[in-house]
C-alpha cells in the first residue's frame, strides 16, 4: 500500500514533477535507430515523459530532437519539409535547424534578424545499440553516454524491440521486479518458448512454486534474489537487477539471449516497454533471431506499421480460453510479454496502490519504491545525484546460479554480477 | 464479448472500481532481534498502526507461552536484525513460526560501516528461518515496509 501523495509522486513524470526531473536526469530510449534510418528521412512523432516532440534527421544525417510544433502558429511539424539542413513549416515556410534554431522566416526580411529570435526547445538526440538515447534535463547535468552492456556489443549479438504499453510506467516496472509470478502467469511458456526451453532452471521454476527472496540494496538499485530449492539441499538462485529508474535484466536460462527491459514514461497513462536480448561472445543464431522478430521470448508482435502489440485491449489480447483450459497457458493470453501487458494494463492507467494489499515476497515492489522516493526526495532537496548515473552501476548483470544453502548470492555470485569483458552471463 | 457492460481498463472506467474495504487488519508481531535494533522497533512502537505490536526477542525467547501466543496470533512476523549483532533468539522464534506455518520476514539493517562478513554472517543465521530476507540501509525502510504491508 501506497499513500495518495507517494503514488502521485512516483506515477507523474511530466514537467516540473519530482519524478520528471529524476527521469530527465538519464539517457532514456527515445527511438529505435530504424525509426530515423536515413538523412532527410520522415519526421516521428514522440511523446515522452508528457513532452510533445519531433525526432528528424537533416541532410547531414544529424539527429535533432525538438519541439512538435512551429513557434509561429503551433502546428505541428510533422506535416513540414525535411530539406537543405533543415525542417520548414509547411503552413508558412519557418525553418529550423536540428538544435531547433529557427534559421528563416520568409514574411519577414533577413536582415531584421528576426529568425534568429524563435528557438524551439531541443533535446540531445545520440545512437548507441541500435537506440537513439535523449536526454531531457539541464545541459549542465548531462552524463556520460550510456554503458548498459546490450548496447556495447556488436549489432550481431543483440536485438532491441518496443512494444506500446497501455498503462503508467511503474506498474510495468514493478511487474519487471516481481519474480514469484513467474511459476503462475508463465509456467505454460517456460518449457515451450524457444528463448526459454532446454534450462535445467525451468525445471526448478516449475517444481518450486514458493521461492523464497531475499532483496539487497546494490549501489544502483536492487538485487532480487529468488531462491528455490533444487538437488542435494542446494539453492537455485535467480538475481534480477533493478538499477534507478527503470532498467531491469531477467536472470538467464542455458545459453539462451539474456534479456532486459526500459519502461519509458510516454505520459502518466503509457509507457514504452523496451525489450533486449543480447549475447556477449557470439552472434544470435539465426533461429534466435526470427524468434525475436516474430516476438518470443520477451518480446511482443506488432501490428505492421505500428508499435502497437497484436494482442492489445481492444481485442482482449486474442483470450484462448481452450489453451487455458487445456494448461497451455495460465491467464488464457499467449507470450510472456502480453501476459505481463495484459495484466499490467487490466489494472488501469495507474493503479489506486491505497487498496493494494501487498504481502511479504512483494517486498522487492516495496523496497524499489522506498528507493525510487529516496532518491527523488535527497535530488530534489539535497541535490545529490540519483543512482544509476554511475557508469559503474550500469554495467550489471542478472545470474542464475546453483549455491550451497550457506552461501549468499550477494557474495558467492558477486563476480557474476557484473559485467566480465569477453566472459557470458553465470547461467543454469 | 459485446454483451460485457466494462470493457479493457481505461482511465474512465477505474472510476466504477469498487470503493469497499477489502481486507481485513493484518496482525504483525515485530521483534528486535539484538540490542542494536531495540531501539529501532521502539521507535516503531510509538507510531500509530492498525494492527502491529512490538517486542524484543528476550521478551519472547525468555517466556515460551508467551511466544506461542504471539505467533498463533500472528499472520506476520517481522525479525529486525543489525548486521555484526548476535541474534541469537531467531531460532527458537523462527522454529514456532515454522512449526505453525506463520510467515516470516528478516530485515537485516546496514550501515556504511557494516563489513561484508559481518552481514554474511547474519544473513546466514536468519536465512534458514525466513521466507523473505531484506537487507537495508535505511532504518526507514522498516516504517515503510510495515505501512505497505498494512501493518
Amino acid at each position: 500500500m501506497l499513500k495518495k501523495e507517494q503514488n502521485d509522486l512516483l506515477t507523474q513524470t511530466g514537467p516540473g514533477t519530482p519524478m520528471g526531473q529524476l527521469f530527465r536526469r538519464y539517457w532514456l530510449p527515445a527511438l529505435l535507430t530504424e525509426e530515423l534510418p536515413e538523412p532527410e528521412c520522415p519526421p516521428v512523432r514522440v511523446k515522452l515523459l508528457s513532452e510533445r516532440l519531433l525526432a528528424w534527421r537533416d541532410t547531414q544525417g544529424r539527429y535533432a530532437l525538438t519541439d512538435e510544433f512551429c513557434a509561429h502558429r503551433g502546428v505541428s511539424l510533422w506535416f513540414g519539409r525535411n530539406e537543405e539542413s533543415g525542417l520548414r513549416c509547411s503552413y508558412h515556410g519557418w525553418k529550423y535547424d536540428h538544435t531547433g534554431q529557427c534559421i528563416e522566416v520568409p514574411s519577414e526580411p533577413t536582415e531584421s534578424g528576426f529568425c534568429q529570435t524563435i528557438k524551439l526547445a531541443s533535446y540531445p538526440l545520440v545512437e548507441r545499440g541500435g537506440v537513439l538515447w535523449a536526454y531531457m534535463g539541464p545541459p549542465e547535468l548531462q552524463p556520460p553516454l550510456p554503458e548498459w552492456e546490450f548496447a556495447t556489443v556488436p549489432s550481431d549479438r543483440r536485438f532491441v524491440s518496443k512494444r506500446l504499453q497501455e498503462s503508467n510506467w511503474l506498474q510495468a516496472l514493478e511487474g519487471g521486479i516481481d519474480s514469484s509470478h513467474v511459476s503462475f502467469l508463465h509456467r505454460g511458456e517456460i518449457n515451450k518458448d524457444p528463448l526459454f526451453k532446454g534450462s535445467r532452471g525451468n525445471q526448478y521454476n516449475l517444481a518450486d512454486a514458493r521461492p523464497v527472496f531475499e532483496v539487497v540494496e546494490s549501489p544502483g538499485g536492487l538485487y532480487i534474489g529468488a531462491r528455490r530449492n533444487a538437488e542435494q539441499g542446494n539453492y537455485y538462485w535467480r538475481v534480477t537487477q533493478w538499477v534507478i529508474p527503470c532498467f531491469t535484466m531477467i536472470p538467464p536460462r542455458a545459453d539462451h539471449p539474456v534479456h532486459g527491459h526500459f519502461w519509458i514514461p510516454i505520459d502518466d497513462e503509457q509507457c514504452w516497454t523496451w525489450s533486449f536480448d543480447y549475447k556477449v561472445t557470439r552472434p544470435l543464431s539465426p533461429l534466435e533471431l526470427q524468434s525475436l522478430r516474430e516476438g518470443k521470448g520477451v518480446h511482443a508482435a506488432c501490428a505492421p506499421g505500428t508499435f502497437r502489440p497484436l494482442a492489445n485491449k481492444d481485442n482482449d489480447y486474442l483470450m484462448d480460453r481452450a489453451a487455458q483450459k487445456r494448461g497451455e497457458t495460465f491467464s488464457g493470453v499467449h507470450g510472456f510479454g502480453m501476459q505481463d501487458a495484459s495484466l499490467q494494463e487490466s489494472m488501469g492507467p495507474v493503479v489506486d496502490r491505497t487498496k493494494e494489499n501487498l504481502v511479504s515476497t512483494d517486498n522487492g515492489i516495496i523496497m524499489a519504491r522506498h528507493r525510487l522516493l529516496r532518491s527523488v526526495k535527497a535530488m530534489v532537496e539535497k541535490h545529490v545525484t540519483p543512482p544509476g548515473l554511475d557508469i559503474a552501476h550500469q554495467r550489471c548483470r542478472s545470474a542464475a546460479v546453483v549455491l550451497p544453502p550457506d552461501q549468499p548470492f550477494k557474495d558467492a555470485a558477486k563476480a557474476a554480477l557484473v559485467v566480465q569483458d569477453d566472459h557470458e552471463h553465470v547461467t543454469v | 464479448m459485446t454483451s460485457e457492460s466494462a470493457r479493457m481498463s481505461s482511465a474512465a472506467e477505474a472510476r466504477f472500481r469498487l470503493d469497499v474495504p477489502n481486507s481485513k487488519p493484518r496482525a504483525v508481531k515485530v521483534v528486535a532481534l539484538d540490542a542494536r535494533s531495540e531501539p529501532v522497533v521502539d521507535d516503531l512502537a510509538q507510531r500509530r498502526w492498525s494492527g502491529a505490536a512490538f517486542f524484543t526477542a528476550a521478551d519472547l525467547v525468555s517466556d515460551p507461552a508467551r511466544l506461542r501466543e504471539e505467533v498463533d496470533a500472528a499472520d506476520l512476523v517481522v525479525m529486525v536484525a543489525t548486521a555484526g549483532s548476535h541474534s541469537d533468539g531467531v531460532a527458537l522464534i523462527g522454529e514456532a513460526c515454522s512449526r505453525r506455518s506463520v510467515t516470516t520476514t528478516g530485515l537485516i539493517v546496514c550501515d556504511e560501516e557494516t563489513s561484508d562478513a559481518e552481514l554474511s554472517e547474519t544473513l546466514g543465521r536468519l536465512r534458514p528461518w525466513m521466507l523473505m530476507l531484506v537487507v537495508a540501509s535505511s532504518r526507514d525502510y522498516i516504517e515503510d515496509m510495515l505501512f505497505a504491508l498494512r501493518a
